[in-house]
């Protein structure tokens, strides 16, 4: 198989990308729910270098998928704070359980890119028209400029052809490239991948996690959700395991997280994947 | 000026009037539940050219108005000899509205029901038999209710139109008072009383209804 | 058989036509006047004030709840001595239907901006959307479109609940075929189940095309 080569090549040049200032830095976070007395997240703290990806795995329930959205600002933050380049945007009030979406600005929203689990697509734009919607309504850019870029961005994926289709005339993986497309389009100084390929037939996961391996050897900052171990694997540059809320190991050497970890739970919830991972070993 | 007196007077007309409309309501939609059944099981049993006599029947029924439908029974019909009592015009036109509103509802109902269900009943070992009546209907009676419930409310409501061909209902009685006597005001408050009295236990009925039978949610 | 013939006698079928436009008027106006005011009631009604909750459940309920004649007869003989209003006949006619099919069509775009999952409008906000862009550009044309189908349906339900203004006096297709009718007692004395028969035409010709575009409209939103 050419993929194992291609992934290699993949992670050695991640690796080699030096590890400068943090693109985004998360200082003790601490999430809760209105009506629940644990900590959906407790205390999390970690830095993603300027060009990396950082892989953040864990059991369902983790908080996981709630880090994404609070750093998205999807939802409020009960302690801590989260800083983008440097600059706060998010500090943690006790109390706001209940309270809605942040209210940074549209602008900021920008510089953060998220792509969800079941990709979300606007229905009623085409594919052209979902991708060029926000460059146009928030950013002000030029439309034959946008256009263009849009156009440049679907043959990237491969989906030069499908520019006019609707959403519900594509496959899963399709529109889990398109949605990655829209985000892109904004040139987020981070992008946020929560699950992307959870609700993806097994043969359209390939052509999703290919685009995202790409776009880590093109040096886009990533924090990615994920349960493909293997993908993760590949793309990681740092990874986090999640449990519970906490931060259970943060290794910076994905490899011999993978390999030898360095705690319990870590080698514990590995385990649990090994099942999946036997029959490509064997290759 | 509200006058009492004038409500104490004649609130037993409405009673009256409440009694023909419900007298009407109740017999003209069991009527509407019968047509409707046959008018299902037609179309489902695929009975041909009764098949299609329901579908234009449907179409006829959904699409004209109740009223014009009592004025061409009760005067037009009598000019080819079919002389029929304001009251039989009033159930015959809220069976033929009602019958294809509830043969809709009632196949919405059996529609809703998944095939893979059957499937399921038959690889279980269920007799065809079996299947229906475990399976198949209570899930249809599940879906059909919210509509026929609906319905209900609907040709109740409907029935109000009954005064236009002279029938003492409800309604009759509020125009007669407006008309007689000018007291418009405690006509039109029986007239609202009277309909909230008898629809809004039906309406809480209905929904109680619903929830009792609605599987998927409970 | 002889009666058909009043038919064919000069004018009729015009005035019947006049009074069919009568009623397609009143009809068509209060439609559209209804889109509106339901659009106003349905976001209303997503809102979580207390106070306009319930107003908009009573308002909902009540216009609901009772028969529309009685709210014809409420709007001419209530309304019109209440407010000192000298409100027509045409007038409580057009006030009621657009405050039914405002109540309605409410309740449905309710239901259909209710529909559109939050996450929708969380990936507008990540987009970095504004409320209002998002509203606008994404949630309000997805519920339209859910909307539609039913919005059709209520025309046609409106359409003929338009047939009941012929009992407030309102000179429409009914009016015109009573007219006639009387007009010809003694030359067509059979003539009514001719007249009749063809106002239950009318409406069904007006009325039908209605229905099939609403079902083709639910199809297809089915499909996607």
């Amino acid at each position: 198989m050419t993929e194992t080569t291609d992934i290699a090549v993949a992670t050695a040049a991640n690796g080699a990308a030096s590890a400068n200032s943090a693109a985004l830095s998360v200082r003790n976070l601490t999430k809760q729910y209105a009506n629940a007395g644990r900590r959906v997240l407790d205390d999390v703290s970690f830095d993603v270098p300027k060009g990396r990806v950082l892989v953040v795995v864990g059991p369902s329930g983790s908080g996981k998928s709630t880090l994404l959205r609070t750093i998205a600002g999807l939802e409020p933050i009960q302690g801590g704070e989260i800083a983008l380049e440097g600059k706060v945007i998010e500090t943690g009030k006790p109390g706001t359980e209940k309270a809605g979406r942040s209210a940074r600005s549209s602008e900021l929203r920008t510089h953060i890119g998220m792509v969800f689990q079941s990709y979300e697509l606007f229905p009623n734009k085409t594919v052209l028209g979902n991708i060029m919607m926000a460059p146009l309504l928030v950013q002000k850019r030029d439309k034959a400029e946008v256009e263009r870029e849009a156009l440049e961005l679907l043959g990237k994926v491969g989906l030069a052809d499908r520019k006019d289709s609707w959403p519900h005339e594509l496959s899963g993986g399709q529109r889990q490239r398109i949605a990655i497309c829209r985000a892109l389009i904004l040139h987020p100084e981070v992008l946020l991948l929560d699950e992307i390929t959870a609700a993806l037939d097994p043969e359209m996961v390939r052509e999703v996690l290919d685009v995202v391996i790409g776009l880590a050897r093109a040096g886009q900052t990533m924090i990615i959700v994920t349960h493909e171990m293997r993908f993760a694997r590949a793309v990681a540059d740092e990874i986090i395991l999640l449990e519970d809320g906490h931060i259970v190991e943060h290794s910076n050497d994905p490899e011999r997280f993978f390999t030898e970890p360095e705690t319990d739970r870590a080698r514990r919830f590995l385990r649990t994947f090994e099942f999946e991972r036997a029959p490509h070993d064997q290759q | 000026m509200f006058d009492w007196s004038f409500v104490q007077r004649y609130a037993p007309f409405f009673v009256k009037g409440m009694e023909m409309t419900l007298f009407i309501s109740v017999i003209g939609i069991v009527l509407a539940l019968v047509v409707g059944l046959v008018c299902a099981g037609i179309e489902l049993a695929r009975v041909p050219v009764a098949r299609q006599i329901v579908r234009v029947y449907i179409e006829i029924s959904r699409n004209t108005p109740l009223l014009v439908q009592l004025y061409f029974l009760f005067f037009g019909l009598p000019k080819i000899g079919i002389v029929w009592s304001a009251e039989t015009c009033a159930i015959v036109g809220l069976g033929f509205l009602g019958g294809s509103y509830m043969a809709e509802a009632m196949r919405a109902g059996l529609q809703a029901v998944p095939e893979v269900q059957r499937g399921t009943a038959y690889v279980l070992g269920f007799t065809p038999l079996q299947s229906i009546t475990h399976v198949v209907l209570p899930q249809a009676v599940s879906g059909a209710i919210p509509g026929i419930v609906a319905n209900v409310i609907f040709l109740f409501k409907e029935s109000s139109v009954v005064s236009a061909i002279a029938l003492a209902d409800v309604m009759y009685m509020a125009k007669d008072l407006i008309g007689m006597y000018y007291n418009t005001y405690e006509s039109l408050a029986m007239l609202i009383v009277s309909y909230l009295v008898v629809l809004l236990p039906i309406s809480l009925f209905g929904t109680w209804l619903e929830r009792r039978f609605d599987y998927a949610r409970r | 058989m002889q009666g058909a013939e009043i038919l064919l006698q000069p004018g009729v079928l015009p005035r019947l036509l006049q009074g069919l436009w009568v009623t397609v008027w009143i009809a068509a106006t209060s439609v559209i006047v209804s889109v509106p005011v339901g659009l106003l009631v349905g976001w209303l009604m997503t809102l979580k004030n207390p106070v306009v909750r319930v107003l908009m459940r009573i308002y909902l309920d009540f216009i609901r709840i009772m028969p529309q004649l009685a709210l014809l007869f409420l709007a001419y003989y209530g309304f019109a001595r209440w407010f000192d209003w000298n409100l027509d006949a045409t007038g409580a006619c057009v006030l009621v239907f657009i405050l039914w099919g405002g109540a309605e069509l409410g309740d449905l775009v309710r239901g259909a901006l209710q529909s559109i999952p939050e996450i929708q409008s969380e990936s507008a906000y990540v987009l970095g959307l504004s409320n209002w862009q998002s509203f606008v550009h994404v949630i309000l044309p997805q519920a339209l479109r859910r909307l539609l189908p039913a919005s059709v349906n209520l025309a046609t339900r409106i359409v003929k609940t338009t047939s009941l203004a012929v009992l407030l006096g309102v000179v429409e297709v009914i009016k015109v075929g009573q007219q006639i009718i009387d007009a010809n007692r003694f030359q067509y004395p059979d003539g009514t189940l001719w007249v009749y028969g063809v106002i239950f035409f009318m409406y069904f010709i007006v009325c039908w095309p209605l229905s099939i575009v609403a079902r083709r409209l639910e199809k297809r939103w089915a499909n996607d």
